[in-house]
């Protein structure tokens, strides 16, 4: 395998793992190498200047060099512009790391899903909207070649606003001749905002999420999401 | 089956200690039985008996040898407030500051979603609970400011507020004495945002 040099790549952290004594592994989602595995030696050590800053949600500048899996990470600085994400939002970014750790394969360049979940961050921290979750969630299973067919049924016809779908998972929307109750039946009208990432209108905001759910859980191998799971008692508490 | 070596069991068991593989355990075990081998039976006695007398305060979820530990039993203690910490370290540093006079509870741990670590792995009710006796009137959350940290804070934050309970956060800036050239930036841009009317 080759060796690289990488000197100063923009870069989240999406997971660390404590490795020996003082060092952490640290999964991280960069602009132009995807998702990398770095060691970073002596991060845990109580006067390490990597100590807080390698945070995950915080746009990062990282550089890092080696060979094989795990590379070691040489330099890191902060870049800011990022508030601290709190409250439902923070697990709402955890809901994103664990897609993106389960989703995107290693050392492979995604900048515009790199752009996308930047972009969602910055809104997270404005406050939580649905759509911003669901726009996330499109935009990663187009980046990964699992997108949606949305310009046409199975059969080739264009989509009816007002028409019925079962979305069948790898072939794309089937007309029904009466809605469906599956999480998978949605209206014409969702499949075409969808198509236009418009999520102005509630219902189709409101259809798009049991559809989305079902690919995810579909793509990961139908093992539950740990974010959700814990998503879900937090609600039960309010 | 083979009786298993005892020397070699020794190695193995000492891997157990965070941070010492095969190598150190066994410079460990050749130490303890020929430099040291009384201080390898006070060692294995000590194990022994806090295995035995230590448990979890059914207050506060710190290490204790009785059911309740001592702190929480103080009267001295204003048992209005609930200081909640994810360690006993954490409590330390806490008592450390001379600046808190009320009750703990540790967490043993922290929420990490990424880590499958739940509120239900961490007991989270049980501290609701705890606070919800009657005589505590302010949650004080001083979980780390880390990602988990906040976390752990905002669920422990719902779930009390759905109980009526008033919770506070210890605050988060600028450390004492420090001067802004030297700050790092990442703290004093929340700084800035969370930053306090003076009026």
């Amino acid at each position: 395998m080759l060796r690289h040099r990488v000197d100063a790549q923009a870069a989240y952290v999406l997971h660390t793992y404590p490795f020996r004594e003082t060092s952490l592994i640290v999964e991280v989602f960069s602009r132009d190498w995807g998702r990398v595995s770095l060691m970073a030696r002596g991060a845990r050590r109580p006067r390490s200047a990597l100590r807080g800053l390698l945070m995950a949600f915080q746009p990062l500048e990282l550089g890092w060099s080696g060979k094989g899996e795990v590379q070691t990470l040489t330099k890191a600085e902060w870049l800011g512009g990022q508030p601290l994400l709190s409250g439902k939002a923070l697990f709402c970014g955890y809901y994103l790391n664990e897609l993106l750790l389960n989703l995107l394969p290693r050392e492979d360049a995604h900048e515009r899903l790199f752009s996308v979940y930047a972009q969602t961050l910055r809104r997270f921290a404005d406050g939580l909207h649905e759509a911003d979750l669901r726009r996330f969630e499109c935009a990663l299973l187009s980046e990964l070649g699992y997108g949606l067919t949305l310009a046409h049924d199975v059969e080739g016809a264009g989509i009816s606003a007002e028409a019925s779908y079962a979305y069948e998972i790898e072939r794309g929307p089937v007309r029904l001749a009466a809605p469906g109750d599956s999480p998978l039946c949605v209206s014409g009208r969702t499949l075409i905002d969808l198509a236009h990432d418009d999520f102005t209108d509630p219902r189709s905001l409101a259809e798009a999420k049991p559809l989305m759910r079902a690919l995810i859980t579909h793509y990961t191998g139908g093992k539950g999401l740990e974010t959700r799971k814990i998503f879900m008692e937090l609600q039960e508490l309010s | 089956m083979k009786a298993t070596n005892s020397l070699d069991h020794l190695i193995e068991s000492l891997r157990c200690l965070p941070g010492v593989g095969p190598k150190s355990a066994q410079r460990i075990a050749y130490y303890l039985l020929q430099r040291d081998r009384d201080g390898a039976a006070a060692l294995a006695a000590a194990l022994m008996q806090s295995l035995e007398t230590l448990r979890h305060c059914q207050r506060c979820n710190t290490l204790t040898e009785a059911d309740i530990c001592e702190r929480c039993l103080s009267p001295q203690r204003d048992a209005s407030l609930l200081c909640v910490v994810e360690s006993p370290v954490d409590m330390n540093m806490m008592e450390q500051t001379l600046a808190y006079s009320g009750l703990y509870y540790v967490l043993m741990g922290r929420l990490s979603p990424l880590d499958g670590v739940g509120p239900r792995e961490l007991s989270l009710e049980r501290v609701l609970a705890r606070a919800s006796d009657g005589v505590v009137k302010e949650l004080i959350l001083a979980t780390n400011f880390t990602n988990e940290g906040e976390a752990t804070a905002h669920y422990l934050s719902e779930g009390a507020r759905a109980r009526g309970l008033s919770v506070t956060r210890i605050a988060r800036g600028v450390p004492v004495g420090g001067e802004l050239e030297y700050v790092d930036p990442g703290t004093l841009a929340q700084a800035v945002r969370e930053r306090r009317s003076l009026a």
